[in-house]
């Protein structure tokens, strides 16, 4: 499914929700098959086959049904196992070793399987069996203290990054595991910790405090270490309609007054310099509004981008889904789903020059390859699949 | 071909990767090379502009203490060199023949002023794959806007829904769009190469930062799409309403509000603090969900006669999803990140100092990532690349000096 890239490249997937789905939807998007493992138990929530989420993170891919707590199910997943390349999990640790499918039991079976652990806090260590969601993780790694405007007042980004960053950093090390097999004939077992991926991020905030033996304080939309002033975000005419603006040099900030009809206080000494507008940025943050709120978000960064000022509209769910740029490059795109009909989601950032269009496809109905997986890749017999069936194993 | 594990073999020996980027995508090299690529980090005479960018080593302002710049830098070598002098276009050209990758971070159209655009470096090397990372891409309407940051982070919906009703919206802190972007290169990196070893041809990847944001904003825009709801900032509460922050004696704590909620009630009835949350309506979460505000003023009064670390504890032996909301001290001392040695030591010989940075975030049985090297000092390769690499004597070496060429 998808376009060609990883064509040939067979993945098992046993992830739920969002960091792990996310992780195998890149590989889907390049051609990878994809093979997502879900029962009528776990079909529910964020795993209910007919939710818009669930669509948006599992499209491109197959999906089977198998109920893991039956003792069955072990062979089946074996057998699978055989015919894939990758197999991917994001259970609490110890959930496939009950299974009997830890990575050693899984190697013999097949020795160059690429195999990915993706947990909250890594399969070691004395928080492992600790509960976290992408808040959870966002909280622990200092993001959500340090994403504030004081620090008496954490606030946090208002979505689950971690996650998403938790699936970029699988699906790179999936793609790195794969070309070190191409190279070696071997497989490998990766350990893959959300708290760590989402900490990375922190990296120079978290070597500053390490080396620096200061206490780093939230810094809203002026971050002390960057070189820009004003720096921020303003309020703009309408409802709730905000922009930024960051002026960098010299040549910026006269555009900007420029702009801004040169006003007196634009002249004012404590004005005159970068290092003097950062000393006293919540007035000049003060006089900018004055202007911003005269105008709509839109036209304040059309009149400061004209002149070479780094401008932006705060744009919010509906603003993306008219965005003109991402219109023109066709970041968005309408696919038909079975049952829920016609549905948008967004393509990938990943861009080539001289790709063919994508040949997408929705999210899977639950166990919509049972048929395909079952009869034609493992080769079982319709008896066979009834019986599956009959029992409850798979279904 | 089955061969022993060679430890000493990484996963991505024999890549061989030229940065350009400043910024905006140091990081995406850097996330190969610490997996083994061979990246040579090519900065304009007197150093790249990012290392000017704090925080700095000692809080002194210099270009080789910027942690900024020696963290997105790791485990890179690093030449000078003036791509504005026709010498050295041609030095790049030459090296560009070399290797498989060149990020960069230009404003589109930045390299083909300098003769250097893609067209004319697949001519040197056809197998020669590209990344530009930028803030709306090499094309659209808005491909020539200035961006940074905060601008990525505006056009890319992370400031609408972050911030509380009463500021303004807010920008998560340190450069995630950089990140998110650089990741989106990297993985596109690894892609481009398979796609090669099958095409034989090289390809130009076009990252917008924009886009990277876009994408990772997980509830936004389907919520949208699907539900016609345009979602808002609602301060430390999470979106789906199911997490908040919460003050307690000595700090803040994130906590779940639904999950196992009997469980919860019959802890806070235990120290006499439930109120009326022990009656019955309140077991269903759809009422929880429309009297919120009620059930997160009784909740905080109960954290708050706690400790973060008390509660942290004892709701994660419960099984609740807890946690302190740490600072980046706080994230230093957590035993989790120690245990699993998390934190490396690079050596940084000529400050006479090691300095503690963020590792990876993964752990390959059968491949070690133990290789550190703090970033490049301004130019400390150029003999090596040069004149082993390239071939040029060190008078040619010292006259393209001369001439502000390296």
């Amino acid at each position: 499914m998808g376009n060609g890239i990883l064509n040939g490249l067979r993945v098992l997937d046993f992830t739920w929700v969002l960091a792990g789905p996310y992780a195998t939807r890149i590989l889907a998007d390049f051609g990878a098959e994809v093979i997502k493992v879900q029962s009528k138990k776990t079909s529910r929530g964020a795993e209910s086959n007919l939710t818009g989420y669930f669509n948006t993170w599992n499209r491109n891919k197959r999906s089977i049904t198998l109920d893991m707590s039956h003792p069955e199910a072990k062979e089946i997943v074996l057998k699978l196992i055989e015919k894939s390349d990758v197999l991917i999990e994001n259970f609490s640790p110890r959930v496939m070793a009950n299974w009997g499918l830890s990575y050693e039991e899984i190697k013999v079976v097949k020795p160059d399987l690429i195999m990915v652990s993706l947990s909250a806090m890594g399969q070691t260590g004395p928080w492992k069996d600790f509960v976290g969601f992408g808040p959870t993780i966002q909280a622990l790694s200092g993001l959500t203290y340090l994403t504030s405007f004081e620090k008496d007042s954490p606030l946090g980004v208002g979505y689950s990054y971690a996650d998403m960053i938790a699936g970029l950093y699988t699906s790179l090390a999936i793609l790195s595991a794969l070309e070190y097999r191409d190279r070696t004939g071997q497989g490998q077992y990766i350990d893959l910790s959300e708290y760590e991926a989402m900490c990375t991020l922190m990296g120079p905030a978290l070597m500053d405090a390490s080396m620096n033996q200061r206490e780093i304080f939230p810094q809203g939309n002026r971050p002390n270490d960057i070189p820009a002033a004003p720096c921020g975000c303003y309020k703009c005419s309408g409802m709730d309609r905000w922009c930024v603006i960051a002026v960098f040099n010299e040549v910026e900030w006269k555009a900007l007054c420029h702009v801004m009809g040169d006003p007196s206080w634009t002249k004012e000494e404590r004005f005159s310099s970068l290092l003097k507008r950062k000393e006293n940025s919540k007035e000049l943050d003060g006089f900018i509004e004055q202007w911003t709120v005269q105008h709509s978000p839109e036209e304040v960064v059309q009149l400061l981008q004209e002149v070479g000022v780094s401008a932006g509209v705060v744009q919010n769910g509906e603003d993306l889904a008219k965005d003109p740029q991402l219109a023109a490059r066709e970041f968005f795109v309408e696919l038909n789903h079975p049952v829920l009909g016609r549905t948008t989601t967004d393509t990938t950032p990943i861009k080539f020059s001289d790709y063919p269009k994508a040949r997408w496809k929705a999210a899977p109905l639950l166990g919509e390859d049972n048929r395909y997986v079952y009869l034609e890749l493992l080769g079982f017999k319709e008896d066979d699949l009834s019986s599956y069936i009959e029992r409850g194993i798979i279904g | 071909m089955m061969q022993a594990k060679d430890p000493r073999i990484s996963f991505l020996e024999g890549i061989r990767i030229l940065d350009l980027a400043d910024e905006k995508a140091s990081f995406c090299s850097k996330l190969l090379a610490d997996m083994g690529a061979y990246v040579i980090k090519i900065e304009r005479p007197g150093g790249d502009p990012s290392r000017k960018r704090g925080p700095f080593l000692g809080n002194s302002p210099h270009p080789e203490r910027s942690l900024f710049f020696l963290y997105n830098n790791t485990n890179k070598l690093g030449i000078t060199l003036n791509l504005g002098h026709p010498e050295g276009k041609g030095i790049f050209r030459r090296l560009v023949s070399r290797v498989d990758v060149v990020v960069e971070s230009f404003s589109p159209g930045y390299l083909k002023d300098l003769g250097l655009s893609f067209e004319i470096l697949s001519r040197t090397n056809p197998k020669l794959i590209l990344v530009s990372v930028t803030g709306f891409g090499q094309d659209g309407p808005r491909s020539q806007y200035k961006s940074c940051d905060i601008v990525s982070s505006a056009f890319g919906g992370q400031m609408c829904v972050s911030g509380s009703p009463s500021t303004p919206p807010l920008k998560p802190f340190g450069e995630q769009s950089y990140y998110t972007a650089s990741l989106f290169g990297a993985i596109g990196t690894l892609l481009a190469l398979k796609k090669r070893a099958q095409s034989g041809k090289g390809e130009h990847l076009d990252i917008s930062i924009q886009e990277a944001v876009v994408s990772t904003l997980e509830h936004v825009w389907i919520r949208y799409f699907y539900e016609n709801i345009v979602a808002k900032r609602q301060g430390g509460l999470h979106w789906n309403n199911n997490f908040c922050v919460l003050s307690c004696k000595d700090g803040h704590i994130l906590i779940s509000l639904h999950q196992q909620w009997e469980t919860l009630v019959e802890w806070m009835a235990g120290e006499g603090m439930a109120e009326d949350l022990t009656e019955e309506r309140w077991k269903e979460e759809e009422y929880r969900q429309r009297h919120l505000d009620h059930v997160i003023e009784v909740v905080q009064r109960w954290a708050r006669i706690h400790t973060v670390q008390e509660l942290f504890e004892i709701g994660q032996l419960m099984r609740f999803p807890w946690t302190t909301v740490c600072s980046p001290e706080k994230v230093l001392e957590s035993p989790q990140l120690k245990s699993r040695g998390f934190f490396v030591e690079v050596g940084h010989p000529e400050i006479g100092t090691s300095i503690q940075y963020s590792g990876a975030p993964y752990k390959f049985d059968g491949c070690s990532l133990d290789r550190w090297e703090r970033a490049p000092l301004i130019g400390e390769d150029n003999v090596q690349i040069y004149q082993k690499e390239l071939g040029l004597t060190e008078n040619e070496l010292q006259e393209l000096s001369a001439m502000g060429v390296i």
